[in-house]
């Protein structure tokens, strides 16, 4: 039984991340135009990806505090237009290739590995890029990953009843993309924390998903 | 000056990559619920990188009648649903994207006059950063660039329905760049095929061109 709703805004990376014969049985997709506090009936977690229409969602925002404060778990990757949440982005510019340049010089510095979705991964595969930093965070957040220069990628609290985790990381858009290779370790291990259940196996991207018609 | 419909799904970066300008007039479409525009006032239809293809199959049949009327499409994204007449994106991860690379194959109006091709190509000597899986293209359109397998990646159709259609397979592009940067170089080409594009359909409104 699916467990996560993930808040779909029409973008085909999240079409083909939650389509993928691993992930599809783990993961229901939520039309972002069609979301209202039925949608979330029986799940335990909600992923809202990067590249999310933020003014849709902010109409709707006490679905999701509501859903929070029956102790369920919300991982957002937000953007810097994202006002409906008690903290501050600001956008930073993106660096994809320093892994290339600068290779010991990662944009993330500080993880804390003991929280469950680091719990295991490598320095390379709890960060590939960034997309902004946190300048500000609801009252009782702590900070899982910071830069170099201190300020804060990812955060999380339980101030709301259950667990608000917030980054700038994008794991779910840039799986679907499949352009960086190693993002299962990471996306794999979100998904245990959010739902207790394993994904297993390969992304495959079947032919068949791919010019479905939708019904009006 | 032409009038254009930019489709944006809420996303930021929309307004700032497509301004008016002398050559056209930008009206930005917001989806939400019932998202059913009135297309009527424009020549061409943009739907940029990151748009939503659930809203656009929602209207395929008034694209269809905007195209049919003799209108133009571009659209730089990966359209999973099949609201696109005659073609088809299709997402593929079976190709590694260090072997990617492309090709100008089918070229009829010189769109990529002026453009490096490997700008599209590499971006800090690393291959395969601006389009995604390949594109099912219909038997009458034009492959403008090819991959390495020979999988459209860039497609001219002005044949399947009156109007001109023209994809990219969800490689971002937009009349001044698409993506934000702190490496121009790499970039500009973004706009700069774009502005080929459109010079294109400007000719074909202002009736300066011809299929043959």
């Amino acid at each position: 039984m699916k467990k996560i709703g993930l808040l779909f805004n029409g973008v085909w990376s999240h079409y083909t991340f939650a389509t993928a014969p691993k992930y599809k049985d783990l993961i229901e997709l939520i039309y972002i135009h069609d979301f209202d506090e039925t949608s979330l009936d029986r799940l335990e977690a909600l992923m809202i990806p990067f590249q999310s229409n933020q003014n849709a969602i902010a109409k709707r925002k006490d679905v999701i505090y509501d859903f929070l404060a029956k102790g369920k778990k919300v991982f957002i990757e937000g953007d810097s237009s994202m006002d409906w949440i008690e903290a501050k982005w600001e956008d930073r510019p993106t660096n994809n290739y320093w892994w290339v340049e600068n290779p010991n010089n990662p944009p993330i510095s500080d993880t804390d590995f003991t929280h469950p979705i680091y719990e295991g991964l490598t320095p390379r595969q709890s960060c590939w890029h960034t997309h902004g930093s946190y300048t500000s965070m609801p009252s009782q957040a702590k900070a899982i990953q910071k830069k170099p220069d201190g300020e804060i990628i990812s955060w999380e609290t339980q101030q709301y009843g259950g667990t608000l985790f917030a980054t700038t990381l994008d794991p779910i858009v840039e799986h679907g993309v499949q352009q960086i290779t190693h993002l299962d370790h990471y996306v794999d291990k979100l998904i245990f924390w959010l739902s207790g259940d394993k994904a297993s196996g390969s992304f495959d991207v079947p032919r068949e998903n791919y010019g479905i018609a939708v019904s009006c | 000056m032409i009038q254009a419909a930019v489709i944006s799904n809420g996303l930021q970066g929309i307004h700032r990559y497509f301004v008016s300008n002398e050559k056209v007039n930008y009206s930005v479409l917001e989806i939400e619920e019932d998202f059913n525009p009135d297309l009527t006032p424009y020549d061409l239809l943009v739907v940029p990188n990151g748009c939503d293809h659930i809203a656009m199959a929602k209207i395929k049949d008034k694209v269809a009648s905007f195209l049919e009327e003799g209108n133009a499409l571009f659209c730089f994204d990966g359209w999973f649903t099949n609201w696109i007449p005659g073609n088809q994106w299709v997402m593929s991860n079976e190709k590694k994207t260090i072997d990617i690379r492309y090709k100008v194959k089918t070229d009829t109006y010189n769109l990529f006059e002026g453009i490096d091709i490997d700008k599209l190509i590499y971006n800090h000597n690393i291959s395969g950063w601006w389009a995604c899986g390949y594109i099912d293209a219909s038997k009458n359109a034009d492959v403008i660039v090819e991959d390495t397998w020979q999988r459209p990646i860039i497609v001219l159709d002005e044949k399947t329905t009156n109007g001109t259609i023209i994809l990219t397979a969800s490689g971002p592009l937009g009349d001044s760049g698409a993506i934000p940067t702190d490496d121009e170089s790499s970039y500009s080409v973004l706009g700069q095929l774009y502005q080929n594009m459109l010079s294109l359909i400007i000719k074909k409104i202002n009736h300066e061109t011809s299929m043959f």
